[in-house]
């Protein structure tokens, strides 16, 4: 059955020395990075640190060297992005764009528009957002209304996007929406390149999440003005151009180690003097998180191979949500310390913050009933 | 991938598995044509190295056949056999031919006498062992793992089965062996323990693809409702989760057969088998819920299959055994963190 078949990563991917270049730098950028913060995951920002990263050659990792890049392969980028989750290092900034827009733009963009910006991604100059939810249109993605209308020179956008990460401080947003009729329910959409520095009639307001942080916005096109040279890749290839990011977007590490800071701050407690009970628990989890990594892996390795496996993402997240989202109820049963959110004690903050940020593991990237349901299709159903 | 010997296999068993064969077998009849054609077909040879009589597949493809066999419910013990070859011919003993089978010697106690080594204590729930001519099993002798070739016919056994029917026989052990059948291991090998676990882990992921592939079938027939309930969201999403627990069991058992023989087999198996029996009960019971009341009939072909992966969870250690082993190495580890942990010793053995 090929869908559960996750062939093993290619021999010789470990990229030892890779790794241990990474941790070194991370063990002196991060020293004084205290557990609370690195509990934020990959939802923490921070320029400098990205620019710093790829100062090192650690963005913009798979891109050609002609763009910036550094012409190295998945398995090696691989290795960085899960040193840098596990380390719960500030990677936001240039995470998005060095994940899927970036090669977004490699694979479907004009010469023009690789040459201005690729270069800046893997100099870890810039930060990218995704605007694709809408008020109307959440799973249900070919719902989207924002419009662009073709005018002289360009298209002129109206509609309003929501939960758009990062959309306040993000240089750019890759915009998802139509720009024509069309009897497919997915037909007549189309991506644009949108400068929101450079951009006039964007209005962008923050959402506030349960946990008080600022991640999402709203961000209204009111009559904005793109040019000709915004449309990214196709007119009404929209739909098949998403598509094809979402094995990227979905199959990474950032998938089941979003509560890793808890992992560590929970072994931290346990170590020297566990029950038999605890042990069993944490081997468990060890067991999860070495066949996640491992199918996580094997996806990057297909990735690698120009292969499109975005069934086995969908797997992937699923699997890697349920997961992640267990880990405060694993800790929970172990140790009875009670959440304190800001708190001293850096376990009670931790286990506070992550309470907080678990339930949205499995609504961000394709909610957990979409991936099931694309899972399902994949099984032959429907 | 693409292998002579998977295809060869694959062909056998779905000539010669069938509902007939797997209710005869649990009703104690041992099929014993299957096995003749099974053994001429090399596949109990698949692990022994080139040197030794085999033909040089390599380890993760020739271990990939007790998917196949899993898949198919193979009510013999080819898995057994395998194992029971390659850790003979490590050994440079004699490879018997016919039906062998395994069983942990851990707790065996072994004396010389003379030249002879002469064993005793008890061996359960050894599978197959009434259909099987030897069973093989490692035990320490003076801090050497040493390999013993046990004849059944001599040995005296109290019959018992797992949920599936097969046998699983317990046998009181006072004997002494003959000299060419306790041999010292020239390198460890991981314990018959560690072996059986990773068989029933690759096993365990085969039979439960056949499960998923029933139920998807059965959810695109049965019409409920005016349509197939394949149609209903909540089957859909069942479905889904069995693929998920599906999938992560047989890249856990993949993981595990890749590391045969190298310093990361000991962690794999433990998190092979803890992923396997963990995936057995959620697969199972979604399985059974979606075929309803016909597949918890005798009948219906679906109890040979979850039985089977049922009763797998129990051999050769249990998830709280095989969870607890890899949770003291990871809260033992010499590491700074967990996660190097994970990456360096999980992934690639403990360090020396």
């Amino acid at each position: 059955m090929t869908l559960t078949a996750f062939s093993p990563p290619p021999p010789g991917t470990d990229f030892d020395d890779l790794r241990q270049e990474v941790r070194t730098f991370l063990a002196e950028e991060l020293a004084d990075f205290p557990p609370e913060k690195r509990a934020k995951s990959w939802n923490g920002f921070s320029r400098d640190f990205s620019r710093k990263l790829a100062q090192r050659g650690w963005v913009g990792m798979t891109f050609p060297k002609e763009y910036g890049g550094h012409a190295r392969n998945a398995l090696e980028r691989y290795v960085v992005s899960e040193e840098l989750l596990a380390a719960g290092a500030p990677v936001i900034s240039h995470w998005i764009a060095d994940r899927q827009s970036g090669p977004l733009i490699l694979a479907k963009g004009t010469d023009d528009q690789k040459r201005r910006i690729v270069p800046r991604i893997a100099a870890g100059e810039l930060c990218f957002c995704i605007g694709m939810s809408e008020p109307d249109s959440g799973s249900d993605l070919a719902a989207t209304r924002t419009m662009a209308t073709e005018v002289d020179g360009g298209f002129r956008i109206n509609g309003t996007k929501v939960w758009t990460t990062y959309a306040h401080v993000a240089d750019y947003m890759i915009l998802f929406c139509r720009t024509g009729k069309s009897d497919d329910r997915h037909g007549g959409m189309s991506q644009f390149l949108v400068d929101l520095k450079a951009t006039d009639n964007i209005q962008i307001t923050p959402i506030i999440d349960l946990g008080g942080e600022h991640h999402f916005n709203q961000v209204v096109f009111d009559d904005t003005f793109l040019p000709s040279d915004a449309l990214l890749g196709g007119k009404g290839e929209g739909w098949s151009q998403v598509m094809s990011e979402l094995a990227f977007e979905r199959s990474g590490p950032e998938r089941f180690l979003s509560s890793f800071a808890l992992i560590e701050e929970l072994i931290r407690l346990l170590r020297d003097d566990a029950t038999e009970a605890q042990q069993a628990e944490i081997g468990r989890l060890s067991a999860h998180l070495m066949v996640l990594r491992q199918m996580s892996r094997s996806v990057a390795g297909m990735l690698n191979e120009g292969e499109n496996p975005s069934l086995q993402a969908a797997i992937v997240k699923d699997l890697g949500a349920l997961f992640e989202q267990d880990i405060p109820r694993l800790a929970r049963s172990l140790v009875s310390r009670p959440a304190v959110p800001g708190g001293s004690d850096s376990y009670a903050a931790v286990l506070a913050y992550t309470e907080l940020a678990v339930p949205s593991f499995s609504l961000r990237g394709g909610t957990r009933e979409i991936l099931r349901g694309i899972i399902a299709r994949g099984l032959g159903l429907r | 991938m693409e292998s002579m010997i998977h295809d060869m296999a694959e062909r056998l068993f779905r000539d010669h598995v069938t509902h007939r064969l797997r209710e005869k077998a649990a009703s104690g009849h041992c099929p014993e044509a299957l096995w003749t054609q099974i053994e001429e077909a090399g596949l109990t040879m698949a692990l022994v190295p080139e040197n030794a009589g085999g033909f040089g597949v390599p380890p993760a493809e020739a271990l990939g056949l007790l998917r196949i066999a899993g898949a198919h419910g193979l009510p013999l013990p080819l898995a057994e056999t395998l194992i029971a070859n390659a850790v003979l011919a490590t050994a440079n003993m004699a490879l018997p031919g016919g039906r062998l089978t395994i069983a942990e010697g851990e707790a065996l106690r072994l004396e010389r006498r003379g030249k002879r080594v002469h064993a005793s204590g008890h061996l359960t729930l050894v599978p197959f062992a009434r259909w099987a001519n030897r069973i093989v099993t490692i035990a320490v002798l003076d801090g050497t793992d040493h390999v013993l070739s046990l004849p059944v016919k001599v040995l005296s056994f109290a019959p018992a089965q797992d949920l599936a029917g097969m046998p699983r026989d317990d046998i009181k052990l006072d004997h002494t062996l003959a000299e060419t059948d306790a041999v010292p291991l020239p390198r460890p090998m991981g314990g018959m323990r560690r072996l059986g676990a990773l068989i029933r882990s690759l096993a365990t992921a085969g039979a439960m693809e056949t499960i998923l592939e029933m139920s998807i079938q059965y959810a695109n027939d049965r019409v409920q409702f005016g349509r197939p309930i394949g149609k209903f969201q909540a089957i859909q999403h069942n479905l889904a989760t069995m693929a998920g627990e599906t999938a992560a069991s047989r890249t856990a058992a993949e993981m595990a057969a890749g590391s045969y023989d190298t310093p990361a087999f000991a962690l794999t198996v433990a998190a092979a088998k803890a992923r396997a029996g963990e995936a057995a009960e959620k697969v199972g019971a979604l399985a059974h819920q979606i075929h309803g009341a016909i597949g918890y009939t005798q009948e219906h072909t679906l109890h040979h299959f979850t039985k089977r992966i049922w009763g797998w969870r129990d051999d050769f250690g249990t998830e709280l055994d095989w969870t607890r082993e890899l949770g003291r190495a990871a809260l033992s580890s010499p590491h700074d963190t967990f996660w190097h942990f994970i990456t360096d010793s999980a992934a690639k053995g403990a360090p020396a």
